[in-house]
């Protein structure tokens, strides 16, 4: 620090940030436009079923969930004008049908009996997927260009990491028998074969390479 | 999951027993304690020199705590129940936020709630539980629904949190007045969206927004419950004029509230007294 | 078990069993100690669902309460097993004492200060609960802090009192001067 006139490298010896990212700025609002209505549905979900549930932790805990995926939409509800989106509702948007029929199954559960399906939906099947698709997006987006929503996903990461292991050690607690086992596998199967038809939360590509699903996308950019 | 449920639908475990209106109001001995308490049939102010105040305090703080467990309830319903658009019953993307934070708060409340009432030596469901607040936020009308809870009960909360921590800091009760101190300013925040939410949905429908005030009038008066809350020197709640203010009402409306309080007593007495004359005679 | 005399013998009001109140205070009685000839008295004033009680005579031993004291907090006008055993338990071990020597300098209950009152029923609700009647520990614990201050010393002497065992009136008084001075100190 003795001159301070004397030249620096712009980019430190250990920044190892790149700029090339596998998604343009148009792909990136489109899949900000999935995460936002995927983010949506959770939150709408999570607090429609608070009176729902008898147990009084689990209640809570949703009361809380349901802030945190809220605070996600709105992440991404801002991301989407800086993508050159200027009307966030065009792309906020399900990838495609089957997601939308993901979801409409993930929320069938609504007695006060079906604890154990309503937290099997959102904390072994939504959950890993979104902590796979965010996962995804934050290694393969431009380190540079891209940081703004790197940032954000950072954020939203952390939050799903806390909320899985509240749900799963929730769930642990709740499942008390072999029946309950059941229950749990049986609608996590049914959920999950839905889910696999969407190809993910984003639709095929969610964990990049278009082939795990033939799903037709919906709701894309014209 | 169907859309707008009523208050059937709130789950609850074995420890809660709900009571209704009716059987509140409809107890032969509301009119016996008449001649006790001034004509109102209700309870006295919570004067910490009374011999049974702390357990009146347990009982006043679970029935926050039960509250707290409904606001949590109604706010989760109203992300749920609208969708986000510009008709009568559909709300902007913002109120569904504003509404997911409130879970959040009332989350944090009903943990708040749970702890203080172990502190305070209360059971999880000790106490009867009233529905009145969730029945407000079954509301099919967004504006209604947030009129009637955030602005009625989220301002009876203000003024229960308020006399609740008042109490604390004349016991001497360190962690009753911390905990209301908190739960204070959040529930200034929630009536003050409830405000602005009404002001900014009804800015060109003037027919609604007086539908939605008198609404709100309909709710304050019930709770003002025969005197239960309002100005009086004996009112068990007293009315928070100046957290009100904070929260965006104009005195204008804390008059209004209060003279509601004053009916709402008045007409309490006369009943109470009309139905002793009748059991007299 | 001692004869318990219960009025009104029935209700109009709420839905109390008079029967089901004197076997109940008839427990209590016994494990307060009292002889199985001993005559008690209760009367409940079935008008009021505020929940005051006091013993207003020692021969024999009667006791007065508003009906909201045997009520079921979770369900308005019906009898609840545990208010009665609760509130019966509290006053007869208080009664006992009073006619045992230790407490004959004591002020009558009209006389007691609200320390004074939380203090004995501290002492007195304890042995009930060791005697296998329901009592809320937590819930006399917080009585008490709020008549002798929320600190460590208050909530000694609480544990002495709740533990006590053949205690005296010098002992309550004790415990009120005890948390009285450390209230004044704090304020100091
Ligand atoms: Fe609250």
């Amino acid at each position: 620090m003795a001159d301070a006139k004397k030249p620096r490298a712009a980019f430190a010896p250990w920044d190892r940030r790149e700029l090339p990212g596998s998604f343009t700025v148009e792909e990136t609002a489109k899949r900000v436009g999935h995460y936002k209505w995927v983010e949506m549905r959770l939150f709408e979900a999570l607090g429609g079923w608070v009176p729902t549930v008898p147990e009084l932790d689990v209640k809570m805990r949703l009361g809380t969930h349901t802030y945190h995926h809220a605070w996600h939409a709105d992440l991404w509800n801002k991301r989407l004008p800086e993508l050159r989106e200027m009307n966030p509702e065009r792309l906020t948007a399900p990838a495609n049908d089957h997601i939308v029929e993901f979801f409409e199954a993930m929320t069938e559960p609504e007695a006060p009996e079906q604890t154990i399906e309503k937290l099997v939906g959102v904390y072994r099947v939504l959950i890993p997927a979104k902590i796979a698709a965010y996962t995804y997006h934050l290694n393969n987006t431009s380190t540079i260009t891209d940081a703004p929503t790197i940032r954000s996903i950072k954020f939203i990461l952390h939050d799903e990491y806390e909320d899985w292991t509240n749900g799963e050690m929730l769930l642990q607690s709740l499942i008390e028998t072999d029946d309950e086992i059941e229950r749990a596998a049986a609608q996590q199967i049914r959920l999950e074969k839905i889910l696999l038809k969407a190809g993910g939360i984003v639709g095929p590509g969610s964990l990049g390479g278009e082939s795990q699903a033939s799903a037709e996308t919906v709701g894309a950019p014209a | 999951m169907k859309k707008h449920n009523d208050v059937t639908s709130l789950a609850r475990d074995s420890r809660f027993e709900r009571l209704s209106l009716e059987d509140q109001f409809s107890d032969p001995r509301n009119a016996v304690m008449v001649g006790r308490t001034g004509g109102t049939g209700m309870r006295r102010r919570l004067d910490p020199a009374r011999p049974g105040s702390p357990d009146r305090a347990r009982s006043l703080m679970h029935g926050i705590f039960t509250g707290e467990i409904q606001a949590l309830e109604g706010a989760g319903r109203t992300c749920f129940d609208f969708e986000v658009g510009t008709g009568d019953d559909e709300v902007p993307f913002e109120l569904k936020l504003d509404m997911a934070r409130q879970c959040w708060d009332e989350a944090r409340h009903c943990e708040i709630s749970v702890k203080l009432g172990e502190w305070m030596g209360t059971e999880i469901g000790e106490f009867a539980e009233t529905t009145v607040l969730f029945e407000a936020a079954c509301n099919p009308d967004p504006v209604l629904r947030l009129t009637g809870v955030n602005r009625a009960l989220e301002g009876l909360a203000i003024d229960v949190f308020n006399t609740m921590r008042e109490f604390g800091a004349e016991t001497g009760d360190p962690l009753l007045h911390f905990c209301e101190d908190w739960m204070l300013a959040d529930e200034v925040t929630h009536v003050k969206m409830g405000s602005d939410w009404l002001r900014r949905l009804t800015e060109k429908d003037p027919e609604r927004r007086s539908r939605a005030l008198e609404f709100q009038r309909v709710v304050d008066k019930l709770f003002s419950g025969a005197g239960f809350r309002g100005e009086e020197e004996d009112s068990t709640i007293r009315l928070a004029r100046r957290f009100r203010e904070l929260a965006g009402f104009s005195t204008d409306e804390i008059d209004e509230i209060s003279e509601l309080s004053r009916q709402s007593r008045d007409e309490a007495r006369a009943r109470i007294a009309q139905r002793a004359l009748t059991e007299a005679s | 078990m001692a004869k318990v005399i219960v009025t009104p013998e029935t209700y109009n009001l709420v839905f109390f069993d008079s029967g089901r109140i004197a076997e109940l205070v008839g427990e209590a009685a016994d494990k307060a100690g009292f002889a199985a000839d001993a005559e008690i008295r209760v009367e409940v004033d079935e008008r009021v669902p505020l929940g005051r009680t006091k013993t207003v005579s020692l021969d024999p031993i009667s006791i007065w309460v508003e009906g909201g004291a045997f009520e079921d907090a979770k369900r308005p006008r019906q009898l609840s097993d545990q208010s009665v055993q609760d509130v019966a338990g509290r006053l007869l071990f208080r009664a006992h004492d009073r006619l045992g020597g230790g407490f004959a300098d004591a002020p009558d209950d009209d006389g007691l200060t609200l320390p004074q009152q939380v203090a004995w029923d501290a002492y007195a609700v304890g042995r009930a609960e060791r005697a296998g009647l329901p009592a809320s520990r937590s819930r006399r614990l917080y009585h008490f802090r709020n008549r002798h201050g929320f600190n460590d010393v208050a909530d000694a002497a609480f544990d002495r009192l709740w533990n006590g065992v053949d205690l005296t009136w010098a002992d309550i008084e004790a415990a009120c001067q005890e948390t009285a001075a450390a209230k004044e100190a704090a304020s100091a």
